[in-house]
């Protein structure tokens, strides 16, 4: 598996909230490298391999959706209205290019592609002030007949931005959140791929986390995983943010801490990166921790849950950025610990 | 015009005092259909044979540049900050890929993440000089390897046919009126005459300025794109014009008040032959127009321009169908302009 053109292309793939088919077909295809027991079920990509009923059993997470936006109503001169799936930053929404999630033949053919409207100067002078959501329109150029046509309420948006390579190994995209999570767990996998495990192993690349982690609530109820891994992004420093907040980029997995996550869980992943050389940081939260691990650690009886973050700049923007090395040492620890559990 | 020439040159990065691409790129197309020079502020000027001569110096103009930004310092961390070249929105610089220097470096022009934004951060949009670019160097020493205080930043977005009959992308103002002009020069024309393609459009019309004296030509076309505001937050006059109504010609704009008969001989040509027109509802935008119709002891000037969504953007929007009729009306105006 090369790293960088998984994450690359799963990050091209396009999967809102509510509507991750393209992207969970791709990583679904991905994960049968490693297991043929794999199929989606609820939105939820779920392989299992491993010793099946050897407990504790591990659930590898990692959400499969990434923010974007629902088609709300068509205007009478065929202009978008939408509502945001996810945490949106509606600071940096004007002129930015989308595409409409229609039919598979549609978007293919980029007819549905669009532009969020921005505000001529003549209209606003005041360039500071941030757009509300329901003054966003997205202008798709069809009249308010064609867009019926080829547009549903409820269809999902997505920035169009593609996936390129910065200086070093630095990658930027739009959904990177959570998809090079998802290429972190596939590339563990490979890692452990002539290995024997001895627990039995559950991976999830988990639908609808942007929206409060709902795939992770009713994917954790079925596999019943004794651990949890959530497997997402974390941020990293820049220039205008807190180092309080933050975790450096190309210094390695962000291994959390706090009150909801299992303490002996998170020291033993710091244990087994010290003990393979794998460069980590610690991330500590002192309450929930915004991933799916604050859905599995309550779910039902309860569950030793852990977060594992890469850092990535920029969150939820159309140009996240993160760096390779990163990714491939979160694939390490995983696969360093998922070879050794047998508790 | 075709769209693939339009891309090409949309494609191409060449913010204002940077259009070196452009103009090689151009140079190469016409080379062979006119006699070119290139003048010390890096116009180009084209003089055409037509089949025979004219009896009045028609100059027909669009410029090469675009909107961008310049590097202004490093900082330690290895990220740029930057300076608009040219009038540009903050809001839709923030959150965007963009090409840094002659060798296009990628780079994007980050957000704080929204998650840690207060309140107040939430509800202000940066200003630009609280962006910064980042090319992904690790620090200060990395990125001044590869980039330098004054290098170009240029948007960076896709460039494609969208709906119906609609094309996005940056620089279409004014890489759309360089199209036409490219497609008139390798055309067989009826009369002499001249085509500049100009600098620094974008920082105060300065290379027209410098093209007009330098042609000294008795009739001006200038080929441009311009705001439409046809948009459902604007409604009535505030909409300027729109896309799809054809071929935009003001009478008047902040730079100019453009020839009266011009004016209305457009308006009675674009009917003759079906070509779609209309003009401006509001007195607002300006263009090269400004500078030439004063050089010298003053040129007579019309404007021909596409209506163009979100203009100043990296999704400048613009409709196939306005194209040609600014094209057909442009052709038709020069011949007439020609034996005024």
């Amino acid at each position: 598996m090369d790293l960088e053109k998984s994450i690359m292309s799963l990050a091209d793939a396009r999967g809102v909230s509510g509507d991750e088919t393209n992207a969970a077909e791709l990583a679904l295809s991905m994960l049968k490298s490693y297991t043929d027991d794999c199929f989606i079920k609820n939105g939820n990509v779920i392989g299992r391999l491993g010793c099946k009923g050897a407990k504790p059993h591990i659930l590898l997470d990692a959400h499969i959706d990434q923010i974007g936006f629902t088609v709300t109503h068509i205007t009478d001169d065929g202009f978008l209205k939408i509502a945001g799936c996810g945490g949106i930053d509606r600071r940096l929404l004007l002129a930015q290019q989308v595409t409409v999630l229609g039919s598979k033949q549609l978007v293919e053919s980029k007819l549905l592609d669009g532009v969020i409207c921005a505000i001529p100067p003549h209209l606003e002078t005041d360039e500071s002030k941030v757009p509300e959501m329901e003054d966003i329109c997205v202008d798709v150029g069809l009249t308010k007949a064609q867009a019926e046509e080829m547009i549903s309420l409820g269809d999902k948006i997505v920035f169009s931005s593609r996936c390129e390579k910065l200086q070093g190994d630095r990658i930027t995209g739009a959904a990177l959140d959570d998809r090079c999570g998802v290429a972190a767990v596939l590339r563990a996998l490979e890692l452990v791929k002539d290995k024997t495990l001895q627990n039995e192993i559950t991976v999830m690349f988990s639908t609808q986390e942007e929206v409060g982690e709902r795939g992770a609530k009713i994917g954790a109820f079925d596999i019943e995983p004794d651990i949890a891994i959530a497997v997402d992004v974390s941020f990293a420093l820049t220039s205008d943010d807190s180092e309080l907040k933050c975790g450096t980029m190309g210094k390695g997995c962000m291994i959390g801490f706090s009150p909801v996550l299992d303490r002996e869980l998170s020291q033993r992943l710091k244990t087994v990166a010290e003990k393979n050389d794998l460069p980590y940081q610690i991330e500590v939260m002192s309450g929930t921790t915004g991933t799916n691990a604050d859905r599995f650690s309550v779910n039902k009886g309860g569950v030793k849950a852990v977060t594992l973050s890469i850092p990535l700049k920029y969150m939820h923007t159309p140009v996240e950025v993160i760096s390779l090395s990163d990714v491939e040492n979160t694939a390490q620890l995983i696969a360093a610990y998922i070879t050794e559990v047998v508790l | 015009m075709t769209i693939e020439l339009l891309e090409k040159l949309c494609r191409l990065n060449g913010t204002s005092g940077d259009e070196n691409k452009v103009r090689d790129f151009i140079l190469a197309e016409i080379s062979g259909f006119c006699d070119c020079r290139v003048d010390p502020l890096g116009n180009i000027i084209a003089e055409k044979k037509g089949a025979s001569a004219a009896s009045k110096k028609v100059m027909v103009s669009a410029h090469m540049d675009e909107v961008g930004m310049v590097v202004t310092s490093v900082k330690s961390d290895g990220t740029l900050t930057v300076s608009p070249v040219g009038g540009i929105d903050p809001r839709v610089a923030i959150g965007r890929p963009v090409r840094v220097g002659d060798g296009d470096i990628c780079g994007v022009i980050g957000a704080k993440a929204v998650h840690n934004l207060s309140a107040d951060e939430k509800k202000t949009a940066p200003k630009f000089s609280a962006l910064y670019v980042d090319i992904g160097a690790e620090d200060k020493a990395a990125a001044e390897k590869l980039v330098a205080l004054g290098d170009f930043v240029h948007f960076h977005s896709d460039f494609s046919a969208f709906g119906d009959g609609f094309v996005k992308g940056k620089a279409i103002d004014d890489r759309f009126g360089c199209a036409v002009m490219i497609d008139l020069i390798k055309s067989e024309l009826p009369y002499d005459c001249v085509f500049t393609f100009v600098v620094q459009e974008e920082v105060g019309l300065r290379g027209s300025r410098t093209a007009a004296y330098s042609v000294d030509p008795d009739f001006a076309i200038v080929l441009e794109a311009t705001t439409a505001a046809d948009i459902p937050l604007a409604s009535g006059e505030k909409r300027c014009c729109e896309l799809g109504r054809g071929a935009v010609v003001s009478h008047m704009d902040r730079s100019t008040i453009y020839d009266k008969e011009l004016y209305r001989l457009s308006r009675q040509i674009a009917s003759e032959n079906g070509i779609g027109w209309q003009t401006k509802t509001m007195v607002a935008g300006g263009n090269d127009s400004g500078a030439i119709h004063i050089s010298r002891s003053g040129v007579r000037t019309i404007a021909i321009s596409a209506p163009c969504r979100y203009l100043h953007s990296p999704s400048c929007v613009v409709k196939l169908s306005d194209l040609e009729d600014c094209e057909r009306l442009a052709r038709l105006m020069l011949e007439k302009m020609c034996m005024m």
